[in-house]
This record gives C-alpha cells, structure tokens and sequence, in this order.
C-alpha cells in the first residue's frame, strides 16, 4: 500500500524540552490514524511540524514518499496535506463564504485578480459539512463552536488536500455536533480521504480510525488496532499519570 | 466582483460632482479641496497596506517623502523632465516599500507601528543631514516646477489622480486579492493554513500602498513647487493620514476619501471660527466621538443609513 505520509526519527527540541522524540510512523493513503496521548503529549507539535509551521531539529517527513522538510507551509498545503487547529482560527469579518474562498485561492496574485470567486465549488463545501445556502453569509461570530469547527473543516478541505491532520475535532462540541462531524469523516473516508486524528474524545474517535499511534513525552509508546493501543499498560499509565 | 447598477451611479455622480465643483465654490475652497484630495490619495495609500493587513504604519510620510524628494531632486538638481522623474519617483518608493517589508516579515502590532515611526524620522534626519546640496538640508527647496496654473486646473488634476487612484484601488479590493488581503489583518497564520503565502500577499501591499503614496507625493509636490522637510515629515501629518482613513472607515478605499474630505473642510471651516491650534481640539474631539460611536467609521454610518431607508420603503 502507498504511504501518504512517512515520519521518520522525528526530534524536535524547543531549548531544553524535547517535545518530539525520535519519532518513526507512517499513515497509509486511504487510512484513517488516530494520534492520542496525555495533554503535553507533543500531538500538536507533530501536527506544527508536518505543515512546517515548527520547523524539526531532526528527522524527515515525506508525503506521497516525497521530502516536504525544506517546503514553506503554504507549498506543503499545495503538495496535498492540510491541517484544522485545536482553537479554529476564522477569518473573523469575513462571511463564511468567503472564509471557504480564501481556502480555494491558487497562490497566484494574477489569478485572484482576474478570476472571480466560484461560489458553486463555495456552495457545495458549504453543505457537505453540514451548513446551509443561509449561512453562507453569516460571520463567524455568529457560529456556536461545532460551525466554527465546520467552517475549518471546510475551508481546508477548498484546499484541496489528500491527507487531513485534524486537531482536536471533537473539542467543544456538543454531542448532535460530534455525530455530525463523526458522520462527515466517515463520507470522507469512503471517498478516499487520509486523516490522522488528534482527539482526547476516544469514544468519538474509535470509529473513525483504523489504527492508533499513542505517544508520551514525544515518545511513541504504542502502536496498533485502537482496542490494542488503548489497552496498551504504557498508554493506560500515561493517561492516568503513573510510570511504568 | 459583485458589481450593481448602483455602483456606477454613485461613482458616476461623484466624478460628475467633481467635475463641476469649480463651477460652484470659490478659489479659496477649490483649493482645500485640492488639499483634500492629495490627502485622500495618501489616505487611500495607508488604507491598501494598514487598513487591510493590519500592518499599522504610523510613519506614511516616510514614503510619500521618497515619492516627493525623489521628483523634487531630479527636476531641481538634474533638469530631468517630469514625465520621466514622477515615475521613476513611484518606482523608487515602490523600493522604499520594499524596505518598510523587512520589518514586517518578523514584527507586527504597536512593534511595526514603531518602527514605520522611526523610518519618518530617520528620513527626516537624512534628508537634512546627507547631501544637503541636493535635498536642499533643514530649508528644503522651492522653484520647483509646478504641473498646472491656477487653482481650477490644480484642483482637476488632483481629482483626476484621485479617482483614478481610488475607483482602481476599489475594483481591486473587489477581487479575491482584496478578500486575501483582508484575511492576513484578521489571521495570518490562517492564510498560510489555507495554501496561500503571506510574504507573497504582503509584498504585493506594501507594493500597491507605497505606488501611491509615491505617485501623491510626486505630484503633490509639483503643485506646491516647494518640499520642506519639517512640514512633510511631522507626526501631525502621519497622523492626520491616519485618522482620515479611520473615521471614514478603514478597509473600504471609498472610506479614507470621505475621511479626507470631512477632516479636511472640517479644519477649513473652523478656521475663522478658531484661528490657532485649538480648532486642532475641536478636530480632535470630532474624530474622537466619530470614531467611538462607529469604530468603522462615516462609510459605515451611511451604509447603516442606507440598509434602514431599504428597509422602511
């Protein structure tokens, strides 16, 4: 099977703190990977690392067996991985249509002059995660979370990516807004979408991946079918605060 | 782009208005007008880099005075010909904008707005102090050619050069470039998050605000004939640019003009009424109230007017 996406002795040191270390995983093209561990478990620095918005101390990342280390992050984005944030970051004055436009720009100022919007492709993302041809010109400070959380969704989806990092997706949301987004991973999912999921929500998670990857202090510590990984002494110690 | 009948109506009747102002106001007001639409012009400057990136710029004259100094030195000091010396003047503000880029790819906040500070300053410093025998030093020059005669043809070439700058400036924000431009003031880790380049997009403002203030201060001193680095490069002038944009609503190109003319008549028409600097209190007051009653200003205050009148009838 194609790997869409291979970590290979991941080290990332912030002065004395080393919050990813040595850290080897690959996600298959098409799979679904969860990613969990304690709060300070390094999940996000992952995530920071593979958009390239930490750059590593050490270590490669390839996409589609390419390096993508040397690539700023909007040329990572291009290359078909694109990640949501823990806190969603919207275009606060922007509509939600036009938070989706940003998202579907080519990174080519000639073309965002001379080629209007597309608000047919804006439409379509706009619904399939749930949103309405109404909300379209709503601002985000008119959205509970679970839309903020579906404005990300789909602002990085416009990107247009094979390989999705969502961090914390199911944070703050209510239990109707967890199934709805539970249910548009799945749709992704059956069309082909890689995803390697951030959640401290297990119940949430565990249907919608595959396989688990379980690391502490930037350590991989478990590895394997989400039962395994969970049941997984070190990943049980971790979460409950004990050492092994 | 959005655009509706209404729109052409508007900027249609503005240009009309402007065309026969001269026809109905005297010498003297055509021109403050005249003032007002090179302030403007600056304003509409600021708005393109500060109003939509929220990268503030406290110190606008930095560039308008590379743009102004620039013509100034090769028609004065090299008998070059104006239809030469007003571009390449644009064309080395463009570079000075460049300059003012730097800071911006590391800093943003109060921090870039220091700094944009102490360019003026530096510029203020320099031009008095390196080769005073082209910059003309602390006295500036004057016997500058002048691009028109008389009030009534200063002021259309002043509104021609505004309009210009501003209907471009307004179909351009229009697009998607406008849409990206705001979204880096808003989040700019997002636009990097959504597969766009923020350098990129910043250059191209800094780019675009430093064209026009080069073009403004290029043709704005060729109607005074005269550059005095005092009168240019003085905080008072930063900030009336500033306030300009803010109370006639930042982010909206048609907002900085409103802004322009109201600061501009504002000041006018104190000034029998108040003489000195006080009418400055009362300037400031104004644009106090302004702007806690509608942080985004004049432009947002008749857009709120509008949508009610729409919505009774």
């Amino acid at each position: 099977m194609t790997e869409a996406l291979t970590i290979t002795n991941l080290v990332k040191r912030f002065g004395g703190l080393t919050a990813t270390n040595d850290l080897s995983f690959t996600v298959a093209d098409g799979e679904s990977v969860g990613l969990i561990g304690p709060n300070g478990a390094g999940k996000t620095t992952v995530f920071s690392q593979i958009m390239g918005e930490h750059r590593q101390t050490s270590g490669s990342i390839k996409l589609y067996g390419e390096e993508i280390t040397p690539l700023p992050t909007a040329r990572r984005i291009r290359h078909g991985v694109s990640r949501t944030y823990q806190v969603p970051r919207p275009f606060a004055e922007l509509s939600v249509a036009e938070n989706i436009r940003v998202g579907l720009m080519h990174d080519n100022v000639w073309q965002m002059v001379l080629h209007g919007p597309d608000p047919d492709r804006e439409l379509e993302l706009a619904l399939s995660v749930g949103f309405t041809e109404d909300d379209l010109k709503r601002t985000p400070a008119e959205l509970s979370m679970g839309d903020l959380r579906k404005l990300e969704m789909a602002r990085t989806m416009a990107t247009g990516p094979k390989v999705m990092l969502l961090d914390e997706v199911f944070a703050g949301l209510t239990v109707g807004e967890i199934a709805q987004i539970g249910e548009l991973i799945q749709q992704m999912r059956g069309d082909g979408m890689t995803f390697l999921i951030v959640s401290h929500d297990l119940k949430a998670l565990e249907p919608l991946v595959e396989r688990a990857i379980a690391i502490n202090y930037g350590e991989l510590i478990a590895e394997g079918s989400f039962a395994r990984v969970i049941e997984n002494e070190a990943v049980r110690a971790s979460y409950l605060g004990d050492t092994v | 782009m959005g655009l509706r009948w209404y729109h052409f109506a508007l900027w249609g009747a503005f240009i009309v208005g402007l065309a026969l102002l001269p026809e109905l106001v005297s010498k003297g007001t055509l021109r403050t007008i005249i003032f007002a639409n090179y302030l403007a012009i600056f304003a509409i400057s600021w708005d393109v880099l500060s109003g939509r990136t929220g990268y503030i710029s406290f110190g606008h004259p930095f560039l308008i005075g590379i743009g102004a100094y620039t013509t100034a030195i090769l028609t004065k000091r090299f008998d070059v010909p104006v239809e030469i010396s007003i571009p390449v003047a644009v064309v080395v503000t463009m570079i000075g904008g460049l300059i003012v880029l730097l800071p911006a790819l590391r800093v943003r906040g109060s921090y870039f707005a220091m700094i944009t500070l102490a360019f003026m300053e530096l510029m203020y410093q320099l031009v008095q102090v390196i080769r005073p025998d082209l910059t003309g030093g602390t006295r500036g020059m004057s016997g500058l050619p002048t691009l028109t005669r008389g009030a009534v043809n200063g002021f259309y070439l002043s509104a021609f050069l505004m309009v210009s700058v501003a209907l471009s400036m307004w179909l351009l924000m229009r697009t998607r470039l406008g849409t990206a431009l705001s979204a880096i003031g808003m989040n700019e880790e997002s636009v990097r998050g959504s597969g766009l380049s923020a350098t990129k997009l910043k250059m191209v403002a800094f780019l675009l605000s430093a064209a026009i203030a080069g073009l403004g201060g290029a043709f704005y001193v060729h109607y005074l004939g005269t550059i005095a680095p005092r009168a240019l490069f003085e905080i008072n002038f930063a900030f009336t640019i500033i306030v300009a944009a803010l109370i006639g609503g930042a982010s909206t190109i048609v907002g900085p003009v409103i802004g322009a003319f109201f600061l501009t008549l504002l000041l006018e028409y104190l000034r029998p009424v108040l003489p000195g600097a006080e009418r400055y209190l009362i300037y400031g007051g104004v644009a106090l109230l302004l702007y806690m009653y509608q942080p985004r200003g004049i432009y947002e205050i008749i857009q709120q007017g509008l949508a009610r009148v729409r919505r009774s009838s």
